[in-house]
């Protein structure tokens, strides 16, 4: 490879022309995403229909306990939870990323990441803040009509540091969520085939990042280990910050393990691509 | 021309059965050809299951009842939902699914052609065994539930269970087959998946839910316009909840209706159908 020379188009120019190539590979990511925008629409209204039966169940279930709350949340706050997991899940999941990685390492094309100056983690983050872009912009109108229809349900804070410290485990969700999905994508170096793996650990993710129901729920034990591992940061705890079930001290603690998980998933990731790419020969032409 | 064809190379039901245990095998085989993956299919609605008993046994440990229905009653329902998800899966929703698959490439021909009839073929070609163990889950959940509530089984809720569990699944395969039908018109229905989720989770839980204000439009719909709410609800409301005769038969009604319509949907989307070589 090194004996190849680097054309001069090609040369990035520091951290500002990285910045500038990840920010051209974000908007043309953008202009392909926004192409089919009826899609996302008729699959956001889809969505919101299991969320009608989840009303309905938690309010059958709050009626025959007899009691107001469950483990300190009322019916509203369930509901309003269950709403607010979609919010998290919205900046979090990352639908394709691992099963796309492992099959570019499977078909061989992930040999242009050698050859071309891009680098896989940076291309692919760009590549999905774009999709996420694309996707919040056209579900903020359902959405903002399902919170709306919904209002009775929420109390939201007043306090402008809770709002950005949702926005910050958002975001940092948003990021997690990549590194962890990217990480997984790498074991198809190791592995021929692990799209059913990922399928599983996508079941269990759904689980343990509280997506079913508030962590808490659980009781004792069993929710305070849910709370230890890092999943909850992709649905449950930006949703337990906006309802303003986190003190101060607990909200920026929460922001800064999530910063450590983010860290260790990305070194992992980094180890992962080198040791990989170091046991990986490409075929065909 | 469609008399001709049926008179003239009319086989006995026994041909059909035939015809269904040679898919059986050969989808078998095909299955355990890839192992591993079977395997992880299996293990994969395992930990499905133990995700959803987890959290009705949360629920259920601050709650003694949801409308009505206490713990073992509910387990006895969520067995039946596993069941008749995991009928429809392993027998017809692979094939609708392919269904759309082979009007675009025009395949289709080569099925309109076998001197069999064209419903049978196209619903019952692949089996996915894949999903079949989750009938034997939801049939010991069912059981367990049963043991637990150690209340005798009369042989009027049997009865009562069997017709509406046959009903249900008429039901549910009804509205698979005319989702599947119509891709003959619109050639691509990637929405297939879609609806059939949406139809899917209304089963899910018990229709006493929907007793909200707000809700009973959504109940009526659901229940005498396109009848997903019957289909799990009534075979296990007829096991171990009240058998209602009114509700019962309706269920039967919905379910033969459901059947004829989706039949004349299948008979009209074929012969609308053009091939697509040139």
């Amino acid at each position: 490879m090194s004996s190849v020379p680097a054309l001069p188009a090609f040369r990035p120019a520091g951290v500002l022309g990285a910045a500038r190539k990840y920010l051209r590979i974000f908007r043309v990511s953008l202009v392909e995403r926004l192409a089919y925008r009826a899609d996302f629409l008729l699959g956001t209204v889809l969505r919101f229909l299991p969320l009608v039966t989840s009303v309905l169940l938690w309010s059958a279930v709050y009626r025959g306990s007899g009691n107001d709350t469950i483990e300190g949340y009322t019916c509203r706050q369930v509901i309003a939870y269950l709403l607010l997991v979609h919010v998290s899940r919205m900046f979090s999941s990352m639908p394709g990323l691992a099963s796309g990685i492992a099959r570019e390492i499977r078909e061989g094309t992930v040999k242009r990441y050698l050859v071309q100056p891009l680098d896989l983690q940076a291309h692919l983050l760009a590549y999905r803040a774009a999709h996420k872009v694309a996707y919040i912009v056209t579900s903020v109108l359902p959405y903002a009509i399902l919170f709306w229809l919904m209002r009775g349900y929420f109390e939201w804070p007043g306090e402008p540091m809770v709002w950005g410290a949702w926005l910050a485990s958002l975001l940092l969700g948003f990021l997690l969520g990549y590194l962890m999905e990217f990480a997984l994508g790498l074991l198809g170096f190791w592995f021929l085939e692990i799209s059913s793996f990922l399928y599983l650990v996508n079941t269990v993710s759904f689980f343990l990042s509280g997506h079913l129901m508030p962590l808490d729920l659980f009781g004792g034990r069993m929710a305070m280990f849910l709370k230890e591992l890092p999943f909850q940061y992709l649905a449950y705890f930006p949703a337990s910050v906006i309802l303003g079930r986190e003190s101060t001290e607990s909200m920026v603690r929460g922001l800064l393990v999530e910063c450590g998980w983010c860290l260790a998933f990305f070194v992992v990731g980094r180890i992962a691509l080198r040791f990989g790419l170091r046991r990986f020969s490409a075929f065909g032409g | 021309m469609e008399g001709g064809k049926d008179a003239g190379i009319r086989r006995g039901l026994g041909s059909y059965f035939r015809l269904l245990g040679a898919f059986g095998r050969f989808s078998l085989n095909r299955e355990m050809a890839f192992r591993g993956n079977f395997l992880m299919k299996v293990l994969l609605e395992v930990v499905w299951l133990g995700i959803l008993l987890l959290f009705f046994h949360t629920i259920f440990r601050n709650t003694s009842r949801i409308e009505g229905w206490n713990e073992y009653q509910y387990l006895f329902f969520l067995g039946c939902y596993y069941a008749l998800e995991g009928l429809i899966e392993t027998l017809f929703l692979e094939n609708c699914v392919e269904f759309g698959e082979l009007v675009r490439t025009g395949n289709l021909d080569f099925f309109l052609l076998k001197p069999i009839d064209e419903q049978f073929l196209l619903s019952f070609r692949h089996i996915d065994w894949s999903t079949a163990p989750k009938i034997l889950i939801g049939g010991a959940l069912m059981g367990f539930g049963l043991w637990e509530l150690a209340e005798p089984v009369t042989l009027a809720r049997l009865g009562g269970f069997l017709v509406a569990l046959a009903s249900g699944i008429a039901m549910a395969y009804s509205f698979l087959l005319m989702l599947a039908s119509t891709a003959i018109w619109m050639v691509r229905n990637q929405s297939l998946m879609e609806l059939w989720w949406l139809f899917s989770s209304l089963m899910r839980y018990p229709r006493d839910i929907y007793e909200e204000p707000w809700a009973v439009l959504i109940q009526k719909v659901f229940t005498f316009l396109l009848p997903a709410l019957l289909v799990v609800s009534v075979p296990a409301e007829a096991m171990v909840r009240i058998l209602e005769p009114a509700i019962l038969g309706w269920t039967i009604c919905a379910g033969f209706m459901m059947l004829l319509a989706s039949r004349w949907v299948f008979r009209k989307a074929i012969r609308s159908y053009r091939s697509a070589s040139s």
